[in-house]
Order: C-alpha cells, then sequence, then structure tokens
C-alpha cells in the first residue's frame, strides 16, 4: 500500500486504513514505516461493529486480540457509493492494491515495469504480463496475469461457446507448485451472426483483456521462511483461433514466458515474527503490543490471567 | 517474557503458513455466511474516529468528493 500511494493520489483516489490499533501505535507505525496515507483509530471496534465485520470467533477471552475485523477492503465512488468490495476466506489473502485503483477506474492500468512478454505474428500481438505489486508474488496477494490481445480490423477471436471446429480463447498456466490460479475473468463478448452458416458466435474483436487472478501460498513463497529463489519462471499458454467473416486462420497456441521475482513480507519486530527470514524493517512494536495488552486487560485483571493462561496451553500443544 | 515467544509456522488448509499454531482462532477464516458489511451500490455508514496524529475524522466529510477506498485491517502491531 505504501509503495503504491503515490498511484492513488494520481488517480484521485483517497486511502484510508482502519484498525483497533491506538492512536499512539498508528503515530509510530506511520512514522516507522513511513505511511503516507490516513490510518484511523477504532480503539473500541466501534466502526468495526458498525459495519459487522468483528471476527466474533475471538472472544474478549482472548485478550488483546480480541476486536480485530475480518479484513477487507471497500471502494467507493464520488458520493460514497460502494462500487467494488473485496473480501476473501482467508485474512491472508487480499487484493493488489493496483486492483483497488482499477475498481476505482473502472479500467486495468499496467505499470510499465511489469514482467511482461510479448509475440507478434499473422499481424496478432498477445502480451502477458502479471499485473500489481511490480509483478512480485508475496503469499496471498492477489496478482492479475493479463493476457492483452490486439487483433487487426477485421479478425475476431472466440468465447466460449462455439461452434463445432472452431477454437474458443484458453489460456494455461505452467507455474511451479503453490502457485494458485483462480477463474478467469474476461470481458463480454459481442454476438456475431453470420448468415452464410447462419450461427451466431461470441467474439472478441480490436483489444481484449483476458485476466487470471493468481497468488502464492507457503509452499511457493512463505511469510515463515526465508525465499527458497529469488524468482520463478511461469509459462503462458495461449490458445486461439482468428477469423474474419468469411474465413479463419489455424486455431494456434502461443507460449509466453514470465519471470516473476519472489517477495518477502514487512513484519514488525515482533518476537512472533523474527529469524523467518522476512523484512523486518526499523517498526519493533514491542511497546505498541504491551500497551495493547494493558487496554484490553486493565478493566479486568482476570482477563490477562485467562489470555496469559491461553497462551501458555497453546504453545504446550504447538511443540507436542 | 517476549523473547519467548518466538513460534514456528504452520501450514493452514488453505496453504497459508503464519507463525500461531492452526486452530488458533486468530488463524480462522471468515466463515461462509458472515455478512462482509456494506453491499455495492449503498453509501458507506459515515462514522468519526481519531488518525495517527490525533485529529477526529469524519470520513465522508474528509473524503470530501473523492472517490475513496476505505481498508480495514487487523492491526499494526502483529
Amino acid at each position: 500500500m505504501r509503495d503504491s500511494f503515490a498511484k492513488f493520489e494520481a488517480a484521485g483516489i483517497k486511502l484510508y486504513a482502519l484498525s483497533y490499533d491506538d492512536q499512539e501505535t498508528l503515530a509510530e507505525f506511520a512514522e516507522n514505516q513511513r505511511i503516507p496515507y490516513t490510518l484511523l483509530s477504532d480503539t473500541h471496534s466501534t466502526v468495526i461493529k458498525q459495519y459487522g465485520l468483528l471476527n466474533e470467533q475471538l472472544t474478549a477471552a482472548d485478550g488483546p486480540l480480541y476486536g480485530i475485523p475480518y479484513p477487507g477492503v471497500y471502494v467507493c465512488d464520488e458520493q460514497g457509493i460502494v462500487t467494488s468490495k473485496f473480501f476473501h476466506d482467508s485474512y491472508k489473502k487480499r487484493e493488489s492494491p493496483e486492483m483497488l485503483i482499477d475498481a476505482a477506474l473502472g479500467n486495468i492500468q499496467i505499470d510499465e515495469s511489469a514482467p511482461r512478454a510479448t509475440s507478434t505474428a499473422d499481424g496478432i500481438e498477445i502480451t502477458a504480463a502479471l499485473h500489481g505489486g511490480n509483478g512480485s508474488l508475496r503469499q496471498g496477494i492477489v496478482r492479475q496475469l493479463v493476457v492483452s490481445f490486439a487483433l487487426p480490423e477485421g479478425l475476431h477471436i472466440y468465447g466460449e461457446p462455439v461452434p463445432q471446429g472452431l477454437t474458443a480463447t484458453r489460456i494455461d498456466v505452467e507455474g511451479p507448485d503453490g502457485l494458485v490460479l483462480l477463474p478467469m475473468q474476461s470481458p463480454a463478448t459481442h454476438s456475431l451472426h453470420l448468415a452464410s452458416i447462419d450461427e451466431t458466435l461470441e467474439v472478441w474483436s480490436d483489444r481484449v483483456d483476458l485476466i487470471i487472478p493468481l497468488y502464492p501460498v507457503g509452499e511457493l513463497v512463505s511469510e515463515c521462511r526465508p525465499l527458497d529463489a529469488p524468482e520463478v519462471g511461469v509459462t503462458v499458454n495461449v490458445t486461439f483461433q482468428a477469423c474474419n467473416d468469411s474465413e479463419c486462420l489455424l486455431p494456434e497456441t502461443r507460449r509466453l514466458t514470465l519471470t516473476l521475482p519472489l517477495d518477502v513480507v514487512d513484519v514488525p519486530n515482533l518476537a512472533i515474527h523474527t529469524g523467518h527470514g522476512q523484512r523486518e524493517g526499523n517498526y519493533d512494536s514491542t511497546p505498541a503490543m504491551k500497551r495493547l495488552v494493558w487496554r484490553k486487560t486493565r478493566g479486568n485483571p482476570w482477563r490477562l490471567v485467562q489470555f496469559l493462561w491461553r497462551q501458555m496451553r497453546m504453545r504446550r500443544q504447538f511443540k507436542r | 517474557m517476549w523473547h519467548r515467544l518466538a513460534m514456528k509456522a504452520e501450514r493452514d488448509e488453505l496453504g497459508f503458513d503464519a507463525p500461531a499454531p492452526l486452530g488458533h482462532p486468530v488463524r480462522a477464516s471468515m466463515p461462509e455466511e458472515h455478512s462482509t458489511g456494506p453491499q455495492i451500490g449503498e453509501r458507506l455508514p459515515d462514522f468519526s474516529v481519531n488518525d495517527a496524529f490525533g485529529n477526529r475524522v469524519n470520513f465522508h466529510e474528509d473524503r470530501g468528493v473523492s472517490q475513496a477506498a476505505l481498508v480495514f485491517y487487523r492491526s499494526a502491531v502483529w
């Protein structure tokens, strides 16, 4: 988020991040991590509850952990109306900042620096690029593999369904283990009726972006061990058939290869994270953690005992 | 006591590693039927909270006429 703040500014999108942390913690965090956007302090989780996002699997007995939301993002328009929102089954999974900007602007803006490969033949240009986070792979962060077709005038390619004998456009990704691919997202096709064969075909023409969202899990890149390799190769096989209104080229498959850097995550210098090979930076959140424990348990010393007891029990189970 | 809190990683059913044991509620996924708050097409409910500098921020007032992204995250502490 921090690294892409300039893009939010350039797009005129204001960025707010809300958590149950106290104001002092956010001030330390903002200073040490040089956070340029607005950090909001919802110490009593009032807004989190107002929005219906409180994680109720944690209870007051979990002491300092109670009060967190199920994480997610809303994008709103100039009137404050929600235009998109992003919530996932796992708190580890989240959109790249670029996808929030795309959602607000209604189009995809791929960075110049994104890893990409292009194939041009028969006047048909196909580019595969990894969109978001400079194309790096970090555990759980969703990027988009964008396959862009630039078709010469008069040519089209096919979406599903296609009549027998024609080939629908398909993207197959060969990647390393631990790279999770989500279903392809494509713009609506337009219907083309060919009187000569009395068929209605679902086609794309001119320029079309087909998107496969993807993210790595711990097997490929973990937030609990150093990187196994600096980068990985991904091969994108794009199968399609291009036709004009009277004749077709043969179906073909083009192979595009991308090299994608792997990346660690930024973690605070807190004991639970240290020594895992991540970017520990210069933010020691131990004082903030102590404040959090104090704030959540001061009204009820029993809570502190309960929390410490649960921690101890958990750690004993963890060792077995 | 803090240095003794270092933890090894465990991998969950979705493939994610985290430095907390499996089964701990802090690692729980959002239940499928759980609300994700305001729907698309609704106005974001207004609220006022403090920012990192102690200024009271009213969300819609501060946003003015800009588009905005509002991120709910777990914590800056841990």
